[in-house]
């Protein structure tokens, strides 16, 4: 560990390098630009309202716990099923794991009323049927396992602790993360929500998104200029996140075909307007899943530069599945009677972010792309050497 | 001990929103944005002039159903929504953390944000104001020009509501999601 | 206009106001000033005191729930058979009206040019000495003239008190809403069957409601009774509305009149009663007096229902099915009387039609038809009502047939203004009365009131009249005053009270009070002038001694005792009516016995036997004791005996531009209550109904600013487009668009209709025309 200030502070000042801590610094002002503003107004500088009480902090919080457990996922593949080549990566997936999910901590501290009271009653008075006391509960025992497991294996060197850990975590992070799935499955006023298939959909996106992370990761710290070792993991990485996405691909399909087969009030209604906007089928369909798709295909898994850059788009695509999932959910109103004379009948809700909510939730970002730096800077992430 | 629901003839409905007025003055809800407990629905009139459909355009006079079985009190995570003695589905302000699960989960658009103590608020039968003052009636009950709401102990045979029930045919609101409505609402 | 205040916002401090003379104040000024007028020993406890609403016109009885001095919570106070236990958004936004930070608090003088909104504030003593001089002033130079000064008064329950002031000064203007509301509907009945009555909505099986939107202009008891029963629970309810209202969604049957046309619809139900004689042979043949006549009348004029077709939009065979229902179901049918009918030039004959017709089913004084029920005797007592020989009579009485004693307000202001007056009018005294908006036409209203030297308006909130007033007295809302009580005659009669809940606010004051104050002030220095003119008075000074000859004329004596006095005496000869009606507010005679809860919701005041539902003996109170068909006096006024369509009825809409109509909503009180906190945050503007396929084809969407504009004036509204009004119409609720700027939620909110309605006035008691107005409309 190498905890010197000097050495926080000293990097390569390439352009790319200039470009990113550029960015970084922007965002984590918007971060607190953002938080100020929201304890100067409460949740009335959000964009949220009664019948849209969920929007984009939810959606990042969503986004940044996703990519901690799919970290978490890609990571395990090494340290706790042994498969040689991902042993590598394990401490610098891990410690994204940690990094990810506390920026999403962050963000949802700001979004949460009450978060000391949260802490007080979620132990004095636990609400057993809630998927969000399962979610948080078990979050939270997956960062204390993923803490450990990180410290084990590059604080205090000790395999036999962080497989322990390893496995702990990664049972938490799965359960934790088809209760964060089950948030929206158990909904029953939602009939888009209401099923199998977000706790399902869920873990698979974590694996896509742990995918993309380890390319963007490894992307930039190499700049195409991998060790040779590190090749075959990207290789294996390709072929995995191929068969993921197809997967994905096909469980969406069949999603929106069953949700528009008989227009069933509601569930039709919501799905037309999500598939038939741009959200969906740029952002989500093109960039997030087709782009990556198309490359693996293409390149017959053989690609590793340009599924760098699919990565990107790629976790473009997961920002919009996030969004799209908090917002398609709530875009159809409870109750579709006016409630007084002078107004239009109500109609799919309209929503966009408040200024104050896209500060807080795009700052996160800052919040992971620093702690990665600060990690890469004080923790030696690379691999032992006596593996 | 009771078991409280209220039977609504709301084809006696004229759509003044008295009930809203009293339950604010009432309960101190505040005016404005999404603050309100209640309120009465309405649809846009089908047909064209002359030519108008009088049946489209029933009032529904409209709150929090106090479901036997609420979405809102099986999702809350610290359990702030609980049901009280009398089955009314109530919410404690100092355990709530606003997380707005219960405002997702409820079918009927029932809650919001109060700005009064910034945790979610509802429509709870005048619990806390009337009933704890020993009135037997809600502001709403009591205001409405048309008597539309009889609200009182379902378990209660004798009483106004259990009797209304048990002589005339209703219907009830989204009771398919399982929900257990206490809002009957008379045909 | 945004309403976002909330209620902390409201109970903390901002920034205090000053508009027009420093009638606002800051929010918590206004509660701290409540708070103040708590007494000790009440502080912590909960009051409870018995009084009536004064929201509208129905005094509804109301408990109301004082803490520390603030009033908490208005309930409905279950002991008045009128109000049936029950209180609408009006009577529930009380608390807005009282804690208004808006409303008068002290006395003003103008201190500017009348209109600029620039006042002074003065002690009483100064606004009454000010009034004084320029009336005496005024006299003088009007030779004693009393007429020269005019009275308008809005209904309330202390009309009464600033009418006595109005007897002892001896004018002959009283003007009040009656021209503007009710006087055609009320004569029509009553001249046909004998009194206006009230209609029984309890036990009538079929009604016909023109206009009469009693879902949204609530009327008690009928809004109470009626709904219950629609909607195939026992009553059939038929609307003929031109907009489909509130009250059309809880009918059976609504048709969509063409505006004005009514007529035309009421004589060929007769017509097809008539024709196929199935209206109640036995009750005409014994009380229609002159039936042959009118029978022939309507038969040779033949008003068919396919002639109706063509003239109103209904189709005929809707007359008949409606004609012949009401008939099958009668005598237990109602052709329901209405209330503000002023429509067009042809109300009162469509009244009297109305109520021949209605008359023809034999639903006149029984259970189930108009009923006149009974009154319960209350001590009067005496006012000086002097005679000044220098008075001259009225001069509206030549601007229509029968003008009475609540007078023709357009005619009498068009008089002024159009320089025919006999004399000149000089001053006005104004007590809860708003002309300038509730008079059509307020351009020529404000030009009036600017002619006048002196205009004293009394009122608790700062109105357009308000702002064009000389001197400004404000009195205190009705939940600071005890007012005299009064009883509410019918089926269920019962005496009411307004108490007292707590006490009045700034320097406001009861209007008993106001008048107790300014007649002590000014009564002498006024009898001085009559001294200087007045034959009569001359002699009896020489003869009797000025001060027996001043006993007549001394005005202060009406206002001698206090008000809980005089309702001490008015009730005196029933035994325990003071207690109840200081308790509950209500007292009738076997209340004790009779009153009893039947369920949660409802009460019993009167036993079935006891309720009045016959009371006329067969002898109705009309010239012959019958229903009078044919009212032949009248013709030498220019007013048909019989009513008659006539073809200048049908009013020609030109291309391209509408017809105006006005009307309400349940949660406003005309323009009483558009500043009202409360109610705005349930209607926070007025919009205009336009037909949903005209404003497409003139581009028009949901809350476009539209400019509606007529020959007399122009304003500007938010578009509501809706299927519920037809092509060539047009309507906005009345009450918006205030001109005060004194009025900080009111004031340029909404649009206004009298900018914009006609002032023309039908010919028999000089009633305005509300929807005789043209406008054209345009996006800006």
């Amino acid at each position: 560990m190498n905890l010197s200030i000097k050495n926080l502070i000293t990097f390569n000042k390439t352009p790319l390098n200039l470009l990113v801590a550029f960015i970084t610094v922007g965002l984590l002002g918007a971060f607190v630009a953002g938080a100020v503003v929201y304890f100067l107004h409460g949740h009335h500088a959000f964009n949220v309202t009664r019948q849209h009480p969920w929007g984009l902090l939810i959606a990042m919080y969503v986004f940044f716990v996703v990519s901690s457990t799919g970290l978490c996922i890609i990571s395990s593949i090494g340290h706790v099923f042994g498969v040689k080549e991902f042993q590598q990566i394990g401490k610098r997936a891990i410690a994204g794991a940690i990094i990810t999910i506390c920026s999403g901590f962050a963000v949802i501290a700001l979004e949460i009323g009450h978060p000391i009271t949260m802490l007080i009653y979620n132990v004095l008075t636990p609400g057993l049927t809630s998927a969000i006391w399962w979610m948080g509960t078990l979050y939270g025992v997956y960062l204390c396992f993923i803490i450990l497991e990180f410290f084990f294996l590059a604080v205090k060197v000790d395999h036999k602790w962080s497989k322990i850990f390893g496995i702990g975590g990664l049972l938490a992070g799965l359960a934790a993360h088809s209760n964060l799935g089950a948030v929206f499955g158990f909904l029953v006023s939602r009939p888009t929500a209401n099923g199998v298939f977000y706790p399902v959909y869920f873990i698979l996106s974590a694996m896509i998104t742990g995918c993309y992370l380890i390319y963007l990761i490894y992307g930039f710290k190499y700049r195409n200029n991998y060790p040779e070792t590190l090749k075959p993991m990207l290789l294996k990485l390709n072929k995995i996140l191929g068969m993921l996405l197809g997967i994905l691909i096909f469980f969406e399909a069949w999603k929106i075909l069953t949700a528009l087969y008989g227009t069933m009030p509601e569930r039709a209604e919501t799905i037309l307007y999500a598939v038939t906007n741009p959200n969906f089928f740029i952002g989500e369909l093109l960039l997030g899943m087709l782009i990556p798709f198309f490359i693996i295909l293409i390149s017959n898994g053989q690609a590793i530069k340009p599924m760098v850059y699919a990565s990107l788009t790629g976790m473009i695509g997961i920002f919009f599945m996030r969004y799209d999932l908090v917002h398609d959910t709530l875009v159809y109103p409870m109750t579709m009677l006016k409630r007084s004379e002078y107004q239009l009948p109500p109609t799919l809700l309209h929503y966009f972010p408040s200024p104050a909510e896209m500060a807080i939730g795009f700052g996160g970002i800052g919040i992971t792309i620093l702690g990665l730096y600060v990690a890469e800077k004080v923790f030696n992430l690379d691999p032992d050497p006596e593996h | 001990m009771a078991r409280y629901g209220m039977a609504l003839d709301y084809k006696s409905c004229i759509n003044c929103r008295a009930c809203e007025t009293a339950c604010k003055a009432e309960n101190g809800v505040l005016p404005g944005r999404d603050n309100y407990r209640l309120w009465v629905g309405q649809k846009e009139i089908e047909g064209e002039f002359p030519n108008l459909s009088i049946a489209s355009l029933t009032y529904q006079p409209s709150q929090c159903q106090h479901c036997d079985n609420a979405p809102c009190q099986q999702v809350c995570p610290t359990n702030a929504t609980y049901y009280d003695e009398n089955g009314v589905v109530r919410v404690n302000p100092e355990q709530c953390i606003l997380c707005t699960y219960c405002i997702n989960a409820c079918p009927y658009d029932a809650r919001y944000v109060d700005d009064r103590t910034v945790t979610v608020d509802k429509c709870n039968f005048c619990s806390d104001t009337r009933l704890a003052n020993g009135e037997t009636t809600t502001a709403c009950q009591a205001t409405c020009p048309t008597k539309v709401r009889t609200f009182g102990d379902l378990d209660d045979p004798n009483s106004d509501i259990a009797q209304l029930l048990m002589k005339r045919e209703y219907k009830q609101i989204k009771e398919h999601l399982g929900t257990k409505p206490k809002l009957f609402y008379l045909l | 206009m945004k309403v976002e205040i909330s209620r902390r916002r409201f109970l903390q401090g901002s920034a205090a106001l000053s508009i027009a003379g420093g009638v606002s104040i800051s929010p918590s000024a206004i509660m701290a000033s409540a708070e103040a007028s708590a007494k000790p020993e009440d502080i912590g406890k909960t009051k409870i005191v018995a009084t009536l609403c004064e929201m509208c016109v129905n005094k509804c009885a109301v408990f109301a729930y004082v803490k520390n001095g603030v009033i908490k919570k208005l309930d409905p106070n279950p002991y008045f058979p009128k109000s049936r236990n029950m209180l609408c958004p009006r009577g529930n936004s009380g608390l807005a009206a009282i804690y208004d930070e808006d409303r008068l608090k002290y006395p003003l003088i103008r201190d500017g040019e009348k209109g600029s909104g620039k006042f002074k504030r003065v002690s009483w003593d100064e606004a009454y000495t000010y009034i004084g001089e320029k009336l005496t002033k005024i006299l003088d130079e009007e030779k004693d003239n009393r007429s020269t000064v005019a009275f308008c008064a809005g209904e309330g329950m202390a009309e009464h008190t600033f009418k006595n002031f109005y007897i002892g000064f001896g004018s002959a203007h009283f003007l009040n809403h009656a021209s503007l509301c009710l006087a055609t509907t009320v004569s029509g009945y009553s001249l046909t069957i004998g009194g206006y009555g009230q209609a029984d909505l309890e036990n009538a099986n079929y009604v016909i409601m023109a206009g009469a939107n009693r879902a949204e202009a609530i009327i008690t008891p009928d809004s109470m009774d009626f709904f219950k029963r629609t909607k195939g629970r026992g009553a059939k309810l038929v609307v003929v509305d031109p907009r489909f209202t509130n009250t059309a969604a809880k009918s059976d049957k609504w048709l969509g009149v063409n505006v004005g046309t009514d007529l035309a619809f009421v004589l060929a139900l007769t017509y097809v009663v008539i024709k196929e004689g199935i209206y109640n042979k036995d009750f005409v043949e014994k009380h229609f007096n002159d039936f042959d006549t009118y029978k022939n009348h309507i038969i040779s004029n033949e008003y068919t229902p396919e002639w109706a077709e063509k003239i109103t939009g209904i189709k005929a065979d809707d007359i008949y099915e409606v004609a012949r229902d009401f008939m099958k179901h009668a005598p237990q049918s109602v052709y329901y009387q209405g209330r503000r009918t002023t429509w067009s030039k042809n109300d009162f004959q469509l009244r009297r039609a109305q109520a021949l017709f209605s008359a023809l089913g034999g639903g006149v004084d029984i259970k189930g038809g108009i009923c006149f029920g009974k009154k319960i005797p209350m001590t009067g007592h005496e006012v000086p009502s002097p005679i000044y020989d220098q008075a001259e009579p009225r001069i509206d009485s030549t601007e229509a047939a029968v003008v009475g004693g609540s007078g023709t307000w357009v005619g009498f202001r068009n008089k002024v203004l159009e320089g025919r007056a006999e004399y000149p009018i000089r001053a006005l005294f104004n007590y809860k009365h708003n002309p300038m908006q509730n008079m059509p036409n307020n351009v020529k209203t404000a030009e009036f009131l600017k002619k006048l030297d002196l205009v004293v308006t009394i009122d608790t909130m700062p109105s357009d009249t308000v702002m064009m007033s000389d001197v400004v007295l404000p009195e205190c809302t009705y939940l600071e005053r005890t007012d005299p009580a009064k009883v509410y005659g019918g089926i269920e009669p019962s005496i009411v009270q307004r108490n007292k809940v707590v006490e009045p606010m700034f320097e406001s004051k009861p209007v008993i009070d106001i008048m107790r104050g300014l007649t002590q002030k000014i009564s002498r220095s006024l009898f001085e002038i009559t001294k200087k003119y007045d034959e009569e008075v001359q002699d009896t000074i020489k003869e009797e001694g000025e001060e027996v000859a001043y006993e007549e004329f001394d005005l202060t004596k009406a206002f001698e005792s206090t008000q809980e006095e005089l309702n001490h005496h008015a009730v005196a000869k029933h035994v325990g009516a003071a207690e109840s009606l200081k308790e509950k507010g209500v007292f009738y005679p076997n209340m004790d016995k009779w009153f009893k809860k039947l369920n949660v919701n409802e009460y019993e005041y009167y036993p079935e036997s006891e309720k009045a539902y016959s009371v006329r003996n067969g002898k109705l109170k009309t010239p012959s004791g019958k229903v009078e068909c044919n009212l032949s006096s009248l013709t030498k006024r220019g007013i048909d005996a019989m009513p008659t369509w006539k073809k200048e009825y049908e009013m020609i809409i030109p291309d391209g531009q509408f017809r105006f109509v006005t009307g309400r909503h349940a949660q406003f009180t005309q323009s009483g209550s558009s500043n009202n906190k409360m109610l705005l945050d349930l209607v926070p503007t007025n919009y205009l109904w336009i037909n949903k396929r005209t404003a497409t084809r003139m581009g028009i969407k949901f809350g476009d600013e539209l400019e509606v504009a007529s020959k007399v004036g122009k304003t500007t509204i938010k578009a509501y487009p809706t299927e519920k009004i037809g092509p060539n119409t047009v309507f906005c609720i009345h009450g918006f668009g205030n001109h005060s700027e004194a009025l900080t939620l009111a004031y340029a909110n909404g649009g206004n209709d009298s900018n914009i309605i006609e002032d023309s006035i039908e010919p028999m008691h000089g009633a305005t025309c509300l929807h005789d107005t043209i406008v054209e409309i345009r996006k800006v």
